[in-house]
């Protein structure tokens, strides 16, 4: 499959050295285009037509992440993401801290064009999201906190939220996770879906991916313990439905729950994050 | 914002802030523009930014991490951290 890849330049940390590593050697083994960030700067409609023809991969160095925010700032569409500093820790390959890369560097840089291709080729039922398990009605009745010119919209029955903003509608013994009216406002459009990996344990409030707005990286930190069963396909091709319907077809994943009766002992009911939010919304 | 108290527990019984690493920190003030809870500041005659405001810091939060380049931010154990929410909980309904 083709691809075009904009990476990190390369010239500020070590980190940038493997994303433009990376990139190089995308294009020579994997058909990917290279964008040039500089040119993209200058010229636009030099790449116009290599980035509406093929799926967009950004790979950042360092969390600064320079290259996904310039993709933002011109309305790209990223198709996927690799951030080098993660991509390190993960792998256990630290850096040599030269720009010129050294083993672990060259290592890292194979490593993560080996994911890429993989992920790039593999069938698309190994790929996609499972779709959900369980029909969820839509929300009923809405508590809401007004403050200032804003509105916030909070399900007054069936949704439980932790303070961290994230929300869980159990049914049976699989549960919904989405994040709140408050806080998507806070983010203001989210035009990236960090999803977990299907069949992911996950512990009360871990790491449940993350979602990126042009303010902020926002950590959606699981209101439950429990294993990744599906994934949203409509956010992850249009993040901003979450956004437009943050308790309902915005959803961000279904987890088959743990351990609910110890996890809800540490949640808030409608009406408690409703007070919750008014606070936030004065403090803020 | 300053949050006095997180899923009932007192804030400041909670041990949930970020440290920086000067050795890693290069001083682009990118975590102290983001965070809105004003939990980092500068001090007057000093380039090195400060963890002022501790307990200001949103628990589980790690955004400003996430805005890191040179990754001089951490935070503690989460696991760590719940087990302790938990303990005060309990030690408190005991009494």
């Amino acid at each position: 499959m083709n691809s075009a890849i904009l990476s990190c330049t390369g010239l500020d940390k070590p980190e940038g050295s493997v994303a433009r590593e990376v990139a190089i050697r995308m294009a020579s083994s994997a058909n990917s285009e290279i964008i040039c960030p500089v040119l993209l700067n200058r010229s636009l409609a030099r790449y116009k037509k290599v980035l509406a023809e093929n799926p967009l991969i950004v790979v950042d160095g360092c969390s600064t992440r320079c290259a996904s925010k310039f993709a933002e700032s011109l309305d790209l569409k990223i198709d996927r993401k690799v951030l080098v500093a993660d991509a390190s820790k993960s792998s256990g390959l630290t850096l040599e801290p030269t720009l010129n890369l050294g083993a672990n560097g060259l290592a890292l840089a194979q490593t993560i064009v080996d994911g890429l291709v993989q992920s790039l080729t593999a069938p698309a039922s190994t790929t996609q999201p499972a779709a959900p398990s369980t029909e969820f009605p839509p929300p009923g009745e809405y508590l809401v906190v007004t403050h200032d010119k804003f509105e916030f919209r909070i399900p007054s029955t069936d949704y439980w939220f932790n303070e961290n903003d994230v929300w869980v509608r159990p049914l049976g013994d699989v549960a919904r996770v989405g994040i709140s009216d408050y806080m998507q406002q806070s983010l203001t459009d989210i035009n990236f879906v960090d999803a977990p990996a299907m069949d992911l344990a996950v512990e009360q409030f871990g790491e449940l991916g993350t979602l990126e707005s042009s303010k902020a990286v926002f950590e959606v930190v699981a209101p439950v313990a429990g294993t990744v069963v599906a994934v949203n396909p409509e956010v992850l091709s249009n993040p901003t439905l979450i956004n437009e319907d943050p308790y309902g077809k915005g959803w961000i994943v279904e987890a088959r729950l743990a351990d609910w009766k110890q996890d809800v002992d540490l949640l808030l009911d409608g009406s408690a994050y409703a007070a919750a939010v008014k606070h936030k919304a004065e403090e803020a | 914002m300053s949050e006095t108290t997180f899923m009932s527990v007192p804030r400041d019984k909670i041990s949930w802030h970020p440290t920086i690493d000067y050795e890693k920190c290069n001083f682009c003030m990118e975590c102290a523009t983001f965070c809105p809870h004003r939990v980092f500041e500068q001090r007057e005659g000093d380039r090195r930014l400060v963890v002022a405001n501790p307990n200001n810091c949103v628990v589980f939060c790690r955004a400003c991490s996430k805005t890191c380049g040179p990754d001089a931010l951490s935070f503690p154990d989460k696991q760590a951290t719940i087990a302790q929410i938990r303990q005060i909980r309990e030690q408190e309904s005991v009494q």
